[in-house]
């Protein structure tokens, strides 16, 4: 899809679930199964025995994956967001991988013994992206302000192409050569612009144009 | 005391002397008839209790955020010592961000007022500000959720 013209283009749930369909199709056909690979592999951790089953995880199982369950969130359900009005989401972003599980022994311990690199790994453990990055100005601006001014311009545009096939557009019968004429004639007997302009160069003695 | 957004830019200009109007009982709304003082207490009160867990935590910080206001910092070194007590550190993070955030729309000169009155908390606990994890500048560039 053309990514200049739209920003972004939204399927409906329908329309990715044909896709997908299709998609899955083709490829068992293919037999190969090579060609299904997990992209995903931090949320979805399938090497740990899944976390105990309650009535949150029940509900949103598997959608959420291995990711712990902390806190009430938004309204009650175990999603991720990132707001600035929450700052605390109802699950952490990725799932306890052995990585993470040390580290968050170290944590029990003492911070002090933390370094940054281990803080900053905690961080993006338990959440997508900090305040500062959701908050970015996103420059959305110009695009909306070029849009703005394209399509004031192509309908204006349009306009004026209707305007001329839809109206006889001609000129007065005073711009015919003999007419002008005539009016430069009178323009001169009436001493229009005598100092400067047009009567200046006009010499009334010979009837002529003045050298 | 609760701040209202006022009353820290005075606050930030002399520090030592708490202005008289403060201490005055106000309303602040029409139906709460809570002093300060004693808004201040119960947030305490609520971080201080020694068997809090993650989520109430998570629960009062999402609540006090939605407040008009910016926490008092014996409010936040009470949420920082409770973060400590069920040692998550990344949530202290995310906290100071949230205040961070919020006081930064109210004028540049009342974060680092903030930062000066907790960072005896922050040394003792090992809390790092976003400031040390370089988080007070985008450091990812990664999509936007609206945009997906």
């Amino acid at each position: 899809m053309s990514s200049f013209l739209l920003r972004h283009v939204k399927l409906t749930q329908p329309q990715l679930a044909l896709m997908l369909q299709h998609q899955c199709r083709v490829e068992a056909s293919t037999s190969s199964s090579a060609s299904i690979v997990q992209h995903t592999p931090v949320v979805l951790d399938n090497t740990k025995p899944p976390p105990p089953l309650d009535a949150d995880r029940m509900r949103m199982h598997p959608r959420i994956g291995n990711r712990e369950i902390v806190g009430y969130g938004l309204k009650g359900k175990p999603e991720y967001f990132d707001l600035v009005m929450f700052p605390c989401p109802s699950i952490r972003w990725e799932a306890d991988i052995p990585a993470i599980a040390e580290l968050r022994k170290k944590e029990k311990g003492d911070w002090k013994q933390l370094s940054v690199e281990d803080k900053k790994k905690l961080y993006r453990a338990s959440f997508r992206q900090t305040f500062e990055e959701f908050t970015a100005p996103s420059g959305v601006w110009k695009w909306t302000m070029g849009w703005t001014l394209i399509s004031l311009a192509g309908l204006i545009m349009a306009y004026d192409a209707w305007r001329r096939v839809a109206y006889n557009i001609e000129r007065p019968d005073s711009f015919s050569d003999e007419k002008l004429k005539k009016q430069l004639q009178y323009h001169i007997a009436a001493r229009q612009g005598p100092m400067t302009g047009l009567s200046s160069k006009w010499d009334y003695e010979t009837g002529t144009w003045k050298k | 005391m609760a701040y209202l957004f006022r009353s820290v830019l005075i606050q930030s200009l002399n520090k030592t002397i708490r202005p008289m109007w403060t201490t005055i009982n106000r309303n602040m709304s029409s139906h709460s008839k809570e002093t300060d003082e004693e808004f201040d207490e119960r947030w305490k009160a609520y971080f201080d209790r020694p068997s809090i867990d993650g989520w109430d935590i998570r629960q009062g910080i999402n609540h006090m955020n939605r407040l008009d206001l910016i926490p008092e910092p014996e409010i936040i070194t009470a949420c920082l010592k409770a973060c400590r007590r069920v040692n998550d550190h990344s949530l202290a993070v995310r906290y100071l961000e949230a205040i961070r955030y919020k006081s930064n729309a109210v004028s540049k000169e009342v974060w680092p007022w903030i930062l000066q009155e907790i960072r005896p908390t922050l040394s003792e606990l090992g809390v790092s500000s976003p400031e040390d994890l370089g988080y007070d500048k985008p450091e990812l560039a990664l999509k936007s959720v609206d945009d997906m």
